[in-house]
């Protein structure tokens, strides 16, 4: 196979990775309202935790937790199970509390913390040197070699993405996507209303902690290796950069936002060649280049590349069918968008 | 018990540190009413100033080079807001705009750090001292300035905010700036003002904790913010005497905490101070009604 082709599958799959891990920080951010600037580390723990489950005992110097051999999607789930977990921790121990502002400052401060702990303590997942050789799923049953390997699992990361897709369109259109949608625009109306807004944000949080696991558990399946330079803090800014370049709020969105933001302005510019006397210039600049596109897109077109679409009722409006009180319009049955 | 002395004095400059920087979010998170998370690169751009002038062909003393390095970020922190921040915070009534922009900006100012300073660790071209003991404590000179700075920047503040009209005026746009608004005060005037204000103390923050830690990174501005982060809450949020109030807490209690647990995770100290102080104070100590 040319280089070519297997970069275009390298490539594929990191789409179909950043759309998971996208639409999982949608549901918070996006529908819920949840500044989670802490997403990367959940994406974290799912990696850490499937790549350790996936792995057979400790051996040659390495020392993690678990070493079940657990085969592919097992190790997956249960990634993304204690991504679950440890996002039902923080959302008991701060939703209640805190105002928005409050919560992303708390929640960064748990990325950092997170990220300097996993770093320091060896036993739990390896320290500054993570895992490696995480078995390649189905590559001995299936005979696959690197080459093949890769083609192969950008398939199976396609397969879990679709999965994904339909599980999250169902989610954000159902009347629980509607209420955490109302609770973002307006809490308070929504909590009036009689909607416990806390279990909704908490519910948003947990299913988007189990996509940033499912995401992660993926990343360290595909690359074998998990380490800490993978989920410096700033990562989660470009899972942010997709979300609201795509368009927040938006499941089909994210698909092109995970095309211009991860791929076009990271995983591209790996690959171009140094400039000389300056190692990692091009990373920084992509970096920054990021950092402004946001900016631009924020100013220029806040709703995205594509909006999130109004939902409107099915039934006819309100003037229609009492024509008495047609002063109550279309617009109750409505949803505001941002 | 020496080292118990040992720890506080340490803890003491540490205090000093996050004071200064502390003291410098607050003062624009009461007037701006939101949390500025590239305030860690501004004490980057701060560190990195002051360590070109003083380790470059100039050989400026370090003292005035952080002095300089401060005046430059205030500066600078005066045109991002004039041009980048207040446009946003003006056209979007959301919260977390302004929030993702600040977060962005961090992201932005980071790697231009780290384009033009490189990733290497960095030092001040500051003479090994001798530490002198003073009393049961132990310090260096440098430390003793730090704190001296420190404790100056404090009782400065402190003046403005209670004798002088400008301190008044930030006071009165901090509890409501439309009530300060319309009662003649030049909002924009005093908004500048603060921003330059938190610019100036967030360099100098860079610097000292350069000097304080032996070392900068492009990240350890970053990594400091949350620190930051846990001294301001425990203090509560835009509250000015609460930030110091915090600082010394947080300060003190992760350097004596580090006799008796492995230093590296000194940040895990800090983190649990801000739990607890969310769970059995969640408007911190010093809180100010409507702010929480």
């Amino acid at each position: 196979m040319s280089p070519l082709v297997y970069y275009l599958f390298t490539l594929a799959f990191f789409v179909f990775a950043y759309c998971i891990l996208g639409w999982g920080l949608n549901l918070q951010f996006g529908h819920g309202g949840i500044l989670n600037f802490a997403y990367i580390g959940f994406v974290a723990i799912g990696a850490y935790v499937t790549g350790a489950l996936s792995l057979g005992k400790p051996s040659g110097g390495q020392s993690y937790i678990f070493g079940f051999s657990l085969p592919f999607p097992v190790g997956l789930i249960l990634g993304g199970l204690a991504a679950c977990v440890f996002a039902l921790l923080v959302s008991v121990l701060t939703f209640r509390r805190l105002r928005t502002d409050y919560l992303a400052m708390v929640l960064i401060s748990l990325s950092l913390v997170l990220y300097d702990f996993i770093n320091n303590f060896v036993p739990l997942f390896g320290g500054a040197d993570g895992l490696t050789n995480v078995p390649e799923p189905f590559a001995d049953a299936l005979g696959l070699d690197t080459n093949t390997f890769v083609p192969f699992f950008a398939g199976v990361s396609l397969l879990v993405a679709l999965l994904m897709w339909w599980v999250m369109s169902r989610i954000t259109n159902s009347p629980f996507g509607r209420t955490l949608r109302a609770s973002r625009d307006d809490d308070e109306a929504t909590a009036a209303l009689g909607k416990n807004v806390f279990k909704f944000r908490l519910i948003s949080m947990l299913i988007g902690s189990f996509y940033a696991g499912v995401g992660g558990g993926l990343i360290v399946e595909f690359a074998g290796a998990f380490n800490t330079s993978a989920w410096l803090p700033g990562e989660t800014f470009l899972i942010f950069a997709a979300v609201i370049v795509g368009g927040v709020g938006n499941n089909k969105g994210m698909i092109l936002g995970a095309l211009i933001v991860p791929v076009l302005f990271t995983q591209l510019p790996k690959f171009i060649p140094d400039i000389p006397g300056h190692p990692g210039l091009i990373l920084n600049i992509a970096a920054m280049a990021i950092g402004v596109l946001l900016m631009l897109v924020l100013w220029f077109r806040p709703q995205g590349v594509i909006p999130e679409k109004k939902r409107l009722s099915k039934l006819p409006p309100l003037s229609e069918r009492h024509r008495s009180t047609g002063a109550i319009s279309a617009q109750l049955t409505t949803e505001e968008t941002l | 018990m020496s080292e118990l002395f040992l720890a506080i004095g340490f803890g003491l400059v540490v205090a000093s540190v996050l004071a200064l920087s502390a003291v410098g979010l607050s003062l624009q998170f009461g007037i701006t009413n939101y949390i500025n998370f590239a305030f860690g690169d501004f004490m980057a751009i701060g560190a990195y100033t002051s360590w070109t002038l003083n380790t470059g062909p100039l050989h400026v003393n370090i003292w005035v080079a952080m002095l300089i390095g401060g005046l430059l970020v205030g500066v600078m922190a005066v045109l991002l807001n004039r041009f980048l921040l207040a446009p946003f915070a003006r056209r979007f009534q959301k919260l977390f705009y302004i929030l993702i922009v600040t977060f962005g900006l961090s992201l932005v100012l980071l790697n231009l750090v780290s384009s033009i300073w490189g990733d290497e660790v960095q030092r001040y071209n500051i003479s090994n001292q001798a530490p002198q003991h003073i009393g049961p404590f132990l310090f260096t000179v440098d430390q003793l300035v730090v704190i001296g700075i420190a404790i100056v920047a404090m009782l400065a503040i402190h003046f403005m905010l209670t004798r002088t009209r400008i301190g008044k005026s930030m006071r009165a746009m901090s509890d409501n700036s439309t009530l300060a608004m319309t009662s003649g005060i030049n909002t924009g005037f005093i908004t500048t003002l603060t921003w330059f204000l938190s610019g100036l103390l967030a360099g100098i923050g860079g610097t000292v904790l350069g000097i304080t830690q032996a070392s900068i990174t492009p990240g350890s501005g970053e990594t400091f913010l949350f620190v930051i982060f846990a001294a301001v809450i425990v203090g509560g949020v835009g509250s000015i005497y609460g930030a110091m109030v915090g600082a010394v807490i947080v300060g003190l209690a992760t350097e004596v905490a580090a006799l008796f647990i492995d230093p590296s995770y000194k940040l895990d100290i800090a983190f649990a101070i801000l739990i607890l102080a969310l769970l059995f104070r969640p408007s911190g100590l010093f809180s100010r009604p409507g702010k929480a």
